[in-house]
């Protein structure tokens, strides 16, 4: 069922710095960020003005802050002031994230609430596949999903996460997997990119 | 041009607003409804020539468009008027008939901005009076920055009914208002609509993209920018030669030498009349074709294009 169907899973460029852009602002919520996020020549010192996560940050992050590298204790604590500093801003910026699947579509989400397009910004997500799962059974959000199946916290029942995924919701779809044919189960794999 | 969707609209009402500006209100001949149009729409009016000539086929704003009520534009009497404009300003009276097409948009507002900055030159107020109308009615956020020839900014004011508290600023000439300082303090979000002369627009895209302004968010309207060196076109299927005029479109010398092709916008917008070119070296002013294109120089758009060449010889 989750194979030979139409795929409609997100593809990403490495980043590069937009050379039209005003200003630039990288966030991630990885403390490092792989090489291979960057397109070749490229590295983090295109991206003079960073955020990133570092857990046990003890400096408060300066949102208005200007060019430097700031440390928030969490993605949340990323995307909420990232919320505020969008509100606050001026056309010509360009915002780059990078980071796991669910934190990348979630900084879009805010990067549109504040009204950017999506020619304004760049994501790459990076690392092993780690999937918010929407039961589509219970509408049960099941975060941090690595392998094909899953049981949905919300109505018990094994889930197959299909290659769907809502930009909107920032889920990937789980449908029962026996749904077709009861019993019938198939074999659980990991995730693959 | 007479086809299933050309209306036959009848003139209610044509009133001189300014020396040079003449308000003109259609409805339907048959009293019928009118197509609806979108803030920005235009219609193209088929105009008489004088002394019996081809008609002119001139795309005016919808200042407003209701179906019941009818539609609004208003027309500069142009300097170089070859008689379109002429006609509407010294002939058109209520009670006339006139042929248009179908209202068309091609400078829709972008239902996703967060804010909507609007900047005319001139005329160009034409479709900022509809954005201003409708805005008004979503409640949406907007900013408009109207230049008008000193003598004529209380006639603007008029027309855009000015309301304490609104972001409408009358400059009275183009050295009063502060382009690149306005576009740098625009909140992310913010689509910008300009509609003028030539320069202004110009200035509004460079300063936009200096500014590092996705092209997505910049919007312009032209009509116009006709003239130029005649030169002769040749239509090589039809085997007919064509002077065209200096102050004539290769378009309007087509339709005048009885060659019927396809047209729209008038206006090098919406690449209706694209045409394929096998000689000579177009000189292009249209906004549809990409840089590759016109490097390639196989087409061209006669609405608003000319030729750098003496000959220019179209696959037709």
């Amino acid at each position: 069922m989750s194979t030979g169907t139409a795929s409609n899973r997100p593809r990403y460029a490495p980043l590069a710095p937009d050379p039209r852009a005003r200003a630039h602002l990288l966030v991630t919520d990885h403390q490092d960020i792989a090489e291979a996020a960057f397109a070749p020549g490229i590295g983090l010192a295109d991206f003079p003005e960073r955020w990133d996560v570092v857990a046990h940050a003890r400096v408060l992050p300066e949102p208005f802050g200007g060019p430097g590298v700031q440390h928030f204790r969490s993605a949340s604590h990323l995307l909420a002031l990232l919320r505020h500093r969008l509100a606050a801003e001026t056309m010509g910026l360009r915002l780059y994230v990078t980071g796991s699947e669910p934190f990348v579509w979630d900084a879009a989400r805010v990067a549109i609430e504040a009204g950017m397009g999506r020619e304004e910004m760049r994501l790459f997500a990076t690392g092993k596949p780690v999937r918010r799962v929407s039961c589509v059974h219970c509408r049960t959000i099941n975060p941090g999903v690595t392998t094909t199946l899953v049981t949905c916290a919300g109505c018990g029942v094994v889930l197959t996460v299909r290659d769907h995924f809502s930009r909107v919701h920032n889920a990937w779809m789980g449908v029962q997997c026996d749904a077709e044919v009861p019993g019938e189960v198939p074999a659980i794999e990991d995730l693959s990119a | 041009m007479t086809n299933a969707r050309t209306l036959h609209l009848k003139v209610a009402r044509a009133d001189g607003i300014a020396p040079t500006l003449r308000r003109v209100h259609l409805v339907a001949a048959d009293g019928a409804r009118l197509p609806p149009a979108a803030p920005g729409a235009h219609i193209t009016l088929t105009l008489p020539a004088p002394a019996g000539g081809r008609p002119f086929h001139n795309s005016y704003t919808l200042v407003s468009a209701d179906p019941e009520a009818g539609y609004e534009v208003i027309v500069r009497l142009s300097d170089r008027s070859r008689g379109g404009s002429r006609h509407v300003h010294e002939s058109l009276a209520p009670g006339d008939m006139i042929e248009a097409t179908a209202p068309h948009n091609l400078f829709a507002l972008h239902s996703q901005a967060k804010k909507h900055l609007l900047i005319g030159g001139g005329i160009g107020v034409t479709p900022m009076i509809a954005f201003v109308t409708y805005l008004r009615e979503q409640g949406a956020s907007f900013e408009l920055h109207q230049i008008a020839a000193p003598a004529e900014v209380g006639v603007f004011e008029a027309l855009l009914a000015l309301r304490t508290g609104e972001r409408i600023h009358i400059h009275a000439g183009r050295d009063a208002f502060g382009l690149t300082a306005l576009l740098a303090a625009q909140p992310l979000g913010t689509h910008v609509y300009t509609c003028g002369p030539a320069g202004l627009m110009d200035g509004v895209e460079a300063s936009a993209a200096a500014l590092g302004w996705p092209e997505t968010h910049v919007h312009r309207e032209d009509f116009g920018a006709a003239g130029g060196e005649p030169f002769v076109l040749r239509l090589a299927a039809s085997g007919i030669d064509i002077a065209v005029a200096g102050d004539q479109t290769m378009l309007e010398a087509i339709e005048a030498a009885g060659v019927d092709t396809p047209s729209l916008c008038r206006g090098g917008a919406c690449g209706v009349c694209m045409l394929p070119v096998s000689e000579g070296t177009p000189e292009h002013r249209d906004h549809y074709l990409s840089e590759a294109e016109r490097g390639a120089g196989c087409l061209v758009m006669p609405c608003v294009s000319r030729s750098r060449s003496a000959t220019l010889v179209l696959d037709i």
